[in-house]
């Protein structure tokens, strides 16, 4: 029996990589229409195991294997956006599962209020985020009139403006939220705004917003710090993981939400995660982080990571090319923070510590700088193989065992490292992720121009 | 930008200091180059060549003095600023982005002029599609001008040194200057890729209307193609004159082999 449970963890963990990997092909694929067959394809797949009947005791996909799926999904988000910013513009990160954590308790903090019949915290952080974003851009403009700021005043009007704006959202807040209040009815009889299906818009919405603010936070962070070193960068991100983990710890007397209540915890979080919501927001995520890197601004990310001097004088704005993708990197992150809060429905500051943070960071190196599918599938493989098939295998063994996965994978991390230290995939990439027909554009034009005899 | 014609005075240095410290790399320097003509920059090793060059591009801000670009200031601009006016360069030790292709090279040189934005390109729209088709062809295009067409999708890297300083060289062109920094392009070549080397720089100053500042050690390539030559020393000017003038000037020998020398050479 024990043997069978394990052998099929192995049979899923395999199938899983092989959806993904198809899934990534299907994208691929030059066809609108192919690519949305595969989109319903792989949603169905999963969607039709999930719902699959229990035989007896075994269940084709238990409630244990969906976690995983999910835990691996926001895993990949977050890596994804840390491959962007390290992999692929070669700035060294700690921050990430701090943007990870923000956006993690932003959206608990919206939906949380909203299910109890509070509309402030959407209000508050949609006109917040809608408004920052405004005035960020209002002040890159008045910035970029007059030249030569240095880069601590730029700051110092970016902070003002963002502050500013708060202020206003949380004032239009106060103001709106008592309007809405009667809309959201009686428990018995829910209002308009009460009802399930304006939860899920507002889930949606809350992950979005989850998203653009870690982006706008990260924008402020970003713009001083970008500008050190490399090295100093990394130190700097370490620090800032820190001090989001201390905040969240205080979130209930230092920020005043009583509702996070702090180091305990937050409880009650509506448990919103479908496989659904998880697909879409991943499918959104690859995308994004994809399209950004296959183009003009993704190119010049590449070159930045290549060579800071050769990039500038190639006409490429490095400081503003390192910001747009820690600010792209983290706004994924945030996504994948939004996920993670309302799959658990509980969210501890524990979990946002910044030991917990190198999990990224390995699997990024682990599934290699510079490549997107190898992060997706060491996302999935971390995941599955350490904290389910290596839990259940240890398991056999006594109740203190599973601690000693984290004996081995570091045993495999090393051997990795000195086996292939480029990480599993190097640069490799898969499907839907590799340059879009360049292969056959060059073939093409060396085809029509052969390469003359003697050169 | 006032558009230069032929023999009117592109860039300008006037009385450029750059001080490192207590250290003056650069010591009022002046330079006066006309368009469509072929300048050497020369002097032994550390008279602060590769600094005036750097600070034409800006990547080092300038202590006193100013440098002017088509009759307009540019010190004080960012880098990218001053090669999007249409200075280009290439390096002393060659820096390429060593892990692209060729053709990425190339393609990120054209980022400046994409023409499509970001928000083109996350969602994939027409303007992307088209414009980074026109990008990749027209990089192409530009590759086969050096004949670098065929190793397009080869990784920077791996390509022998001659052909990375051509790699090197094509990706400044494809910035689309004006004004093209060399910094010694011939160094660590055999004499036939230097022969090959003095072709293409010829061939390109004709082909792309440049203006070409070049610095360089190997007197072959000084001599065989430079139409002026500004000769440094310790941050200063010590001589300017046509490579015959230079060859026989004293001061320059000097610098050049010590003071024995230059006797030597007049006696």
């Amino acid at each position: 029996m024990e043997l069978g449970y394990l052998a099929s963890t192995i049979v899923k963990m395999v199938a899983l990589i092989a959806w993904i990997y198809g899934l990534l092909w299907g994208l691929g694929r030059k066809r609108l229409w192919q690519k949305a067959a595969t989109l319903v394809l792989a949603f169905g797949v999963i969607q039709a195991v999930i719902l699959a009947p229990k035989i007896g005791d075994f269940a084709l996909f238990s409630a244990f294997d969906q976690g995983l799926l999910f835990q691996a999904i926001t895993m990949t988000m977050v890596a994804l956006g840390l491959n962007l910013i390290y992999g692929f513009n070669g700035q060294f990160s700690l921050a990430q599962w701090g943007f990870y954590g923000i956006g993690a308790y932003c959206s608990a903090d919206i939906t949380y209020r909203w299910t109890n019949g509070d509309a402030s915290g959407l209000i508050v952080v949609g006109l917040g985020v809608i408004l920052g974003a405004l005035a960020l851009m209002g002040v890159g403009k008045l910035l970029k009139i007059k030249r030569g700021v240095p880069v601590l005043s730029a700051f110092t009007f970016y902070l003002f403006a963002l502050v500013a704006v708060g202020f206003i959202a949380v004032w239009l807040g106060q103001l709106l939220s008592p309007i809405c209040a009667p809309l959201f009815g009686a428990p018995d009889a829910p209002g308009v705004l009460g009802s399930p299906i304006a939860l899920q818009a507002v889930f949606f919405l809350s992950v979005i917003f989850a998203g653009a603010f870690a982006a706008e936070v990260s924008f402020l962070f970003g713009l001083p710090v970008l500008s050190l070193g490399s090295d100093y960068f990394g130190i700097a991100t370490l620090g800032f993981a820190i001090v989001v983990k201390t905040l969240l710890v205080n979130s209930d007397t230092i920020l005043g939400f009583k509702e996070m209540k702090g180091g305990r915890g937050m409880l009650g979080i509506p448990k919103l995660t479908t496989w659904a919501w998880a697909f879409i927001f991943l499918v959104i995520v690859i995308v994004i982080i994809r399209n950004f890197i296959r183009s003009s601004t993704g190119r010049a990310t590449l070159a930045v990571r290549e060579d800071e001097i050769a990039a500038r004088a190639m006409g490429i704005d490095v400081a503003q090319n390192k910001l747009l993708a820690f600010v792209v990197g983290s706004f994924v992150a945030g996504i994948g923070g939004a996920i993670y809060a309302h799959y658990m429905g509980f969210l501890a500051p524990a979990s946002f510590d910044f030991i917990a943070g190198f999990n990224p960071l390995i699997i990024v190196v682990f599934g290699g700088l510079g490549s997107m599918t190898g992060t997706i599938a060491a996302a999935f493989g971390w995941i599955f193989f350490l904290e389910g098939f290596l839990r259940i295998l240890l398991g056999q063994l006594g109740t203190d065992a599973p601690s000693w996965r984290f004996v081995l994978y570091p045993i495999t991390l090393l051997l990795l490292m000195l086996v292939r230290p480029q990480g599993l995939l190097g640069t490799v990439e898969w499907g839907f992720f590799k340059a879009e027909g360049l292969g056959a554009t060059i073939k093409a034009a060396v085809g029509i121009k052969p390469k003359k005899a003697g050169e | 930008m006032a558009e230069i014609k032929k023999g009117e005075i592109l860039l300008a240095m006037r009385d450029t200091t750059k001080a490192f410290g207590g250290l003056l790399a650069v010591k009022d320097f002046n330079l006066n180059l006309p368009k469509g003509c072929l300048q050497g920059l020369i002097g032994p090793n550390g008279a602060g060549k590769t600094t005036a060059f750097n600070l034409i591009t800006g990547i080092i801000p300038l202590s006193s003095g100013s440098v002017e670009f088509k009759g307009e200031r540019i010190d004080g601009l960012e880098p990218y600023e001053i090669t999007r006016l249409g200075i280009a360069r290439t390096f002393q030790n060659i820096r390429l982005f060593s892990n692209l292709s060729v053709l990425d090279n190339v393609r990120i040189a054209y980022h400046a002029h994409a023409g499509y934005s970001l928000g083109d390109s996350l969602l994939r729209t027409k303007r992307y599609t088209q414009s980074e088709k026109e990008l990749t062809d027209k990089a192409l295009d530009f590759l086969s001008i050096f004949k670098l067409e065929g190793i397009a999708g080869e990784i920077a890297k791996n390509l022998p040194y001659g052909q990375q300083r051509r790699v090197e060289i094509a990706r400044a062109l494809a910035c689309d200057p004006t004004l093209l920094l060399l910094d010694e392009p011939a160094a660590g070549m055999n004499p036939r890729e230097i022969q090959e080397l003095m072709d293409l720089i010829h061939f390109i100053k004709e082909r792309f209307d440049l203006t070409i500042l070049l610095i360089e050690h190997q007197m072959r390539v000084v001599m065989g193609i430079c139409e002026y030559l500004t000769v440094m020393d310790f941050g200063e000017v010590i001589a300017r004159g046509t490579p015959r003038e230079i060859q026989n000037n004293e001061t320059v020998i000097e610098a050049y082999l010590g003071k024995g020398a230059a006797k030597s050479a007049a006696s």
